[in-house]
């Protein structure tokens, strides 16, 4: 019997210690001595077959959508702003979550939904063959070098065949909710391919699901998205200058959300659009402030309160 | 690329972390802010070993290269290191054998034909034909051990030892008499630890009692810090001494060869990865070992362990004179093992694996198990110890193994008797020593039979003397407790237990370094 009980706490012991079913950790005093991640990246060009697109769209409308909403609540919007739009375009968002991308996917209209890749780094969702799978089948994700800098083919390539691609800028995920610097992937591959960028902004994935977390808190949080003009970019307009239009354009939007429509282009005429990167205070004030859901107003007029 | 040592701090992040234990190992939560020292993967390795080894041979430190010592009608004495190195015992070619190959094939070319070799044992148990035979290779062995030319040094021979005088210090040198008559010995080495190599070599490995006792007692080994900086070791300037006064008397040409730290192979190789690092089949593979380990029969787990063979990598063979070749020798020694460390802590933990340099293809008896913690461990430091002055050293293992009397005879009534009477390395050695030195049954089995030397156990408690000196308790994980108790220490069921017990000594919060070897590191405290 002592030999069956000690199996059983020592296999308890591994798979907390290792965190079986997450993703390893290394201690922060290791970090440093972390060797590069390996190369290889598994390939996902099926993933953009219609056989692929079929079964995602399966996956997505049976599997993710159903559960996302029993999971969280949303409110969208400004999507009128892709009433004028034929495609393909970039979305650009910030990252907080990985609650992020099933949210912008499931906000689009469903024609767009069907059309959108979304850019993933390929160190993280790319590593072993189940995850770039996973990932592709459910969310059309195509990787992306992050480490280098900059960008494969692989995106351009995308876009000309007709796909719009969901870019996180940020590179990765917020620590504390408040918006990251940018780097110049989206703006470059916009003035690249003359295809214009739609800012997003989003909330509350942060508060629902932050880094370390695999599953939403319960009580089905809040989240809200909200859908920017589109930048096109401009005749002989760089990357680098396309790329601070779009930033100040998301700071815009997060400005918008906080307060209404026409004091957020009353304060960016004025050059008074507030810093989305958020104050300069402790590190707890700031996870403190991310962590609280947006309140909003109910979706439409309800006959009785609940 | 190898990666440096480094401290890691645990943090909420840190999975259990391997601690060795004997015949097993555990995986331990250590508690948060623990320094926990890793030391250096493996350095790049030479990849042509036999081109090293004939460069070394012909462009020596410091000296003429070896065809130009070689004469006909010479006499030419070959020492080695015995089976206490490396650890664990190395996969057939061993270095040692390639080595004297090549040194032959020059002597054979040079028509030198009065050739012996010697293994540099000390006062170490003789070793077997088959132990002799893997260490030199099969070509060696063929040619020399049937006419009685590959043997043994046997420190009890009093017609075959040669007293080469007095040191400035009045330290007898004795040494084997064919190696000190000889024109030429050449001695090869493998240096795994700093400690080793240099004069101590021959001054040590083919001494005598009568030479020996001059540094391996209480007083020298208190004042050795560290023995792994022969610049601030007494023992090893005792050695420096004697090695100076043979020098005059005999030729050496000493090959030192630095080996990596590379001593797990499949399928034990997660037992030297980075924790965090381990995948799910190292995960799988330490879940299985710990359940093996936990239903087979001693005998079962001895084996297994002890059947297994490293796969060294050459890092370093350097040959000439003595102290320019180990110079040359420790800087690759520390390259391998050296982590820099700030500060000292209060409570340093140590796990006592399976095998020490006096256990190969025997038993880790209870002394043996605390000469490895208290005497390697706790002493593979530069500047000074990893825990303070009064700090409490935690070890892990089981202390079960028993005594195996082929090998260890004196060490069961130094158990029994002597540990009986006074655990203070000074008071043994005063009263004792001479006792189980000159007790004819242990000089007979040391010199016919596989034993260690009646006073080797000794020499095992001095080890520990600057440990015991420094330290203010001592407490071991796991431990039988009776056996804990003889050597004058108390056991504790777990880590959390034996930090309780602690506390009295240096309170509720102490600072924590764990050494997380082997592979073996070399702690460079700040």
């Amino acid at each position: 019997m002592s030999f069956w009980r000690d199996t059983v706490a020592d296999v308890r012991q591994v798979k907390r210690g290792w965190r079986w079913g997450h993703r390893a950790q290394v201690p922060r005093s290791a970090e440093e001595f972390v060797p590069p991640a390996s190369s290889s990246i598994y390939p996902n060009d099926w993933s953009r077959t219609p056989w692929a697109a079929a079964a995602r769209e399966v996956a997505q409308k049976v599997g993710l959508e159903p559960v996302f909403r029993s999971q969280v609540r949303t409110q969208v919007s400004g999507l009128s702003v892709l009433d004028g739009l034929t495609g393909p375009v970039i979305f650009v968002a910030n990252h907080a979550s990985h609650l992020d991308t099933p949210l912008v996917l499931l906000s689009l209209p469903d024609e767009w939904r069907r059309r959108t890749a979304v850019a993933a780094a390929a160190d993280y969702f790319f590593d072993t063959w189940w995850r770039a799978v996973g990932s592709s089948l459910l969310f059309n994700t195509l990787p992306i070098d992050r480490r280098g800098g900059t960008l494969s083919a692989t995106p351009g390539e995308v876009l000309g065949d007709g796909w719009s691609l969901l870019i996180f800028p940020e590179g990765t995920r917020s620590t504390d909710g408040y918006l990251g610097s940018f780097r110049m992937g989206a703006a470059y591959l916009a003035v690249e391919h003359g295809v214009p960028v739609v800012p997003i902004v989003h909330r509350g994935t942060f508060a629902a699901m932050p880094r370390g977390v695999s599953w939403p808190s319960r009580g089905r949080r809040q989240l809200t998205i909200r859908f920017g003009e589109p930048l096109v970019p401009g005749e002989g307009e760089s990357a680098r200058e396309l790329a601070p239009r779009i930033k100040q354009a998301v700071a815009r939007l997060l400005d918008e959300e906080e307060t209404d429509w026409y004091a957020s282009l009353r304060r960016s005429a004025a050059g008074q659009t507030p810093d989305p990167a958020g104050p300069d205070i402790a590190q707890w004030r700031r996870i403190w402030t991310s962590s609280q859901s947006p309140a909003v107003g109910p979706d439409r007029p309800r006959a009785w309160g609940r | 690329m190898s990666r440096p040592g480094f401290v890691l701090e645990v943090d909420d992040r840190t999975p259990p972390l391997l601690v060795h234990e004997g015949l097993g190992f555990r995986l331990e939560e250590f508690p948060l802010g623990t320094r926990v020292i890793y030391p250096p993967e493996p350095i790049a390795s030479i990849a042509d070993v036999d081109g090293a080894i004939r460069d070394a041979l012909l462009d020596p430190v410091d000296s003429e290269p070896l065809p130009a010592l070689l004469f006909p009608g010479m006499r030419l004495t070959i020492a080695f290191d015995d089976i206490s190195l490396p650890l664990p015992t190395m996969r057939a070619p061993d270095l040692r054998g390639r080595i004297i190959e090549q040194v032959l094939t020059l002597a054979a070319e040079k028509g030198v034909d009065d050739v012996e070799l010697i293994a540099a044992n000390a006062l170490h148990r003789r070793m077997s034909a088959a132990e002799i035979k893997h260490i030199v290779g099969e070509r060696v062995f063929r040619s020399f051990w049937p006419q009685g030319a590959l043997y043994n040094h046997d420190a009890e021979d009093r017609d075959n030892l040669e007293h080469l005088g007095l040191t400035e210090k009045g330290e007898d040198v004795e040494i084997n008499k064919r190696a000190a008559t000889s024109d030429l010995l050449v001695y090869v080495n493998i240096n795994l630890v700093a400690m080793d190599g240099g004069h101590k070599s021959v001054g040590i490995g083919l001494a005598s009692y009568k030479s020996l006792k001059h540094h391996h007692n209480a007083k020298t080994m208190v004042n050795s810090r560290s023995f792994m900086d022969h610049k601030h070791s007494e023992m090893h300037s005792s050695a420096w001494r004697m090695g100076r006064l043979i020098k005059k008397h005999v030729k050496v040409f000493q090959i030192e060869t630095t080996v990596d730290n590379n001593i797990f192979p499949k399928p034990y190789d997660f037992l030297m990865k980075r924790e965090w690092e381990w995948s799910i089949k190292d995960q799988a593979s330490a879940l299985a070992m710990r359940r093996g380990l936990a239903i087979a029969p001693q005998k079962l787990r001895h084996k297994m362990f002890h059947d297994l063979r490293s796969v060294y990598g050459l890092t370093g063979i350097n040959a000439g004179e003595v102290e320019a070749v180990h110079e040359r020798t420790i800087r690759k020694v520390h390259e391998q093992q050296r982590v820099k460390i700030e500060g000292q802590s209060d409570v340093v933990v140590m796990g006592v694996p399976y095998l020490g340099p006096y256990n190969v293809n025997s038993t880790m008896n209870p002394i043996l198990a605390a000469c490895m913690g208290l005497g390697y461990y706790f002493n593979s430091y530069l500047g000074q110890p990893v825990v303070r002055q009064g700090g409490v050293a935690i070890l892990y293992h089981p202390l079960d193994e028993g005594f195996n009397t082929l090998t260890h005879p004196s060490y069961v009534d130094f158990y029994e008797e002597v540990l009986a009477e006074s655990t203070d390395p000074a008071v043994v050695g005063e009263k004792f020593e001479q006792q189980f030195a000159t007790d004819p049954w242990y000089v007979h089995l040391y010199r016919t039979s596989h034993a260690y030397h009646g006073v080797h156990p000794f020499y095992m408690w001095y080890w520990i003397a600057h440990a015991l000196d420094h330290l203010g308790d001592v407490i071991w994980v796991g431990g039988d407790r009776r056996a804990a108790a003889r050597m004058g220490f108390r056991s504790a069921s777990t880590l959390h237990d034996a930090l309780e017990m602690a506390s009295s000594t240096v309170g509720g919060s102490p600072s924590i370094t764990y050494l997380h070897n082997p592979p073996h590191l070399l702690a460079d405290v700040r």
